[in-house]
């Protein structure tokens, strides 16, 4: 370090010279001087030695390495699940849709294959359904020109439909 | 004969270029390497020694997890105090948009008859007066003072750090001056002496 005679005899205002910086940031007697000098240098003089965090480099590296270890396992975990919140989502969706729609369709088949011998509230529930979906119409054909058809209803009554041609319409 | 081993310390670039090949033992000697750089200038800055500790850490676990996007065609250091500068920069806005209000008299200022009898500057004043004094500043006032005044940085270097123009710089340089000027008349005129020929 330069002695404290060559820096004030050196010393500018607004010097950036490393060796009277040096000098000004380590020598309390030439600090009066250094600021009659340039009023900058007040503030400057606690500026450029390397400061050390409490506790030491070796703990603040240690500390900083601990860090980075838990973000990399938190990256690594975060990789290990490639569907977010969404696909998520849309899978429980589908999986309680398939789930609702299977049991429904489970219902519908169980009532339409019931047996004859159902308990009978059951039967009195959808009687009529079942009976005019076997209901079939029985068609009879006389000549070329001549239809009958007949369907038949649950009570004693047939609906007969009678299709000629060479029968008058107000028939 | 025994041969001596001479070991070379491989640059930062290196040391990067090490790291993204998988190298945990590199990060640790990049940040033992960087560990008071980075943290001399955040206790600058923050002017709190806990606060510092932490936004360091910050500032590595940041480094760590930017690597990739590091371009070894500007230097090193540009770029890591950039990252410095951006964390203090947002840790202060944030703690001064908190503590305004509380902070804007705490030294009672001292009788006139004070600053006449002149002063003897002592260091260990000087920074309790900057951490008072520098209150004034905006957060990147502070930081570009701090940079420039105490960590010996061009206006073109601290434009490259941050990012923006020269002319911005020494802008801010200018008012953060004048600033700390008149904070210091007015909450320690015992040292307002030193800039009086200025205000002449």
């Amino acid at each position: 370090m330069i002695s404290c005679q060559t820096y004030r005899a050196s010393l500018t205002a607004g010097t950036q010279d490393a060796a009277l910086l040096e000098h000004l940031r380590t020598c309390d007697a030439c600090l009066d001087v250094s600021v009659e000098v340039d009023p900058d240098n007040f503030f400057r003089s606690i500026g450029g030695s390397d400061l050390v965090p409490p506790g030491g480099v070796d703990a603040f590296v240690g500390d900083v390495m601990r860090a980075v270890q838990v973000r990399g396992k938190e990256t690594s975990m975060a990789s290990h699940q490639p569907l977010s919140w969404r696909q998520r989502l849309a899978i429980a969706a589908t999986v309680a849709a398939g789930i609702t729609g299977a049991t429904i369709f489970w219902q519908h088949e169980r009532q339409t294959t019931a047996p004859v011998a159902a308990p009978i509230a059951r039967a009195a529930v959808a009687p009529a359904p079942a009976k005019v979906l076997a209901t079939k119409p029985i068609v009879e054909t006389y000549s070329r020109n001549a239809t009958i058809v007949e369907v038949p209803a649950e009570g004693k009554v047939n609906v007969v439909m009678i299709f000629d041609e060479k029968l008058p319409a107000d028939l | 004969m025994i041969p001596t081993k001479e070991t070379v310390e491989p640059d930062d670039r290196q040391l990067v270029e090490t790291i993204r090949g998988g190298d945990p033992d590199a990060f640790e000697a990049l940040v033992r390497r960087k560990t008071s750089k980075v943290y001399s200038l955040c206790y600058r800055i923050i002017g709190n020694s806990e606060d510092a500790k932490d936004i360091s850490q910050l500032v590595f676990i940041k480094l760590w997890e930017n690597l990739e996007k590091y371009d070894p065609q500007y230097a090193f250091d540009t770029w890591l105090y950039r990252m410095v500068t951006n964390v203090a920069i947002d840790f202060m806005r944030n703690k001064q948009s908190r503590e305004n209000a509380v902070n804007s008299n705490l030294r009672l200022v001292k009788t006139s008859t004070d600053a006449d009898q002149g002063t003897i500057v002592q260091r260990k004043e000087v920074e309790s007066v900057f951490n008072t004094v520098s209150q004034a500043l905006s957060p990147k006032q502070k930081t570009i003072f701090v940079m420039n005044q105490m960590e010996d940085l061009s206006s073109s270097e601290i434009a490259k750090v941050l990012g923006c123009r020269e002319s911005t710089v020494r802008n801010h340089l200018f008012n953060a001056r004048k600033l700390m000027q008149q904070q210091l008349r007015k909450r320690f005129p015992e040292y307002s002496r030193l800039w009086k020929e200025e205000q002449q």
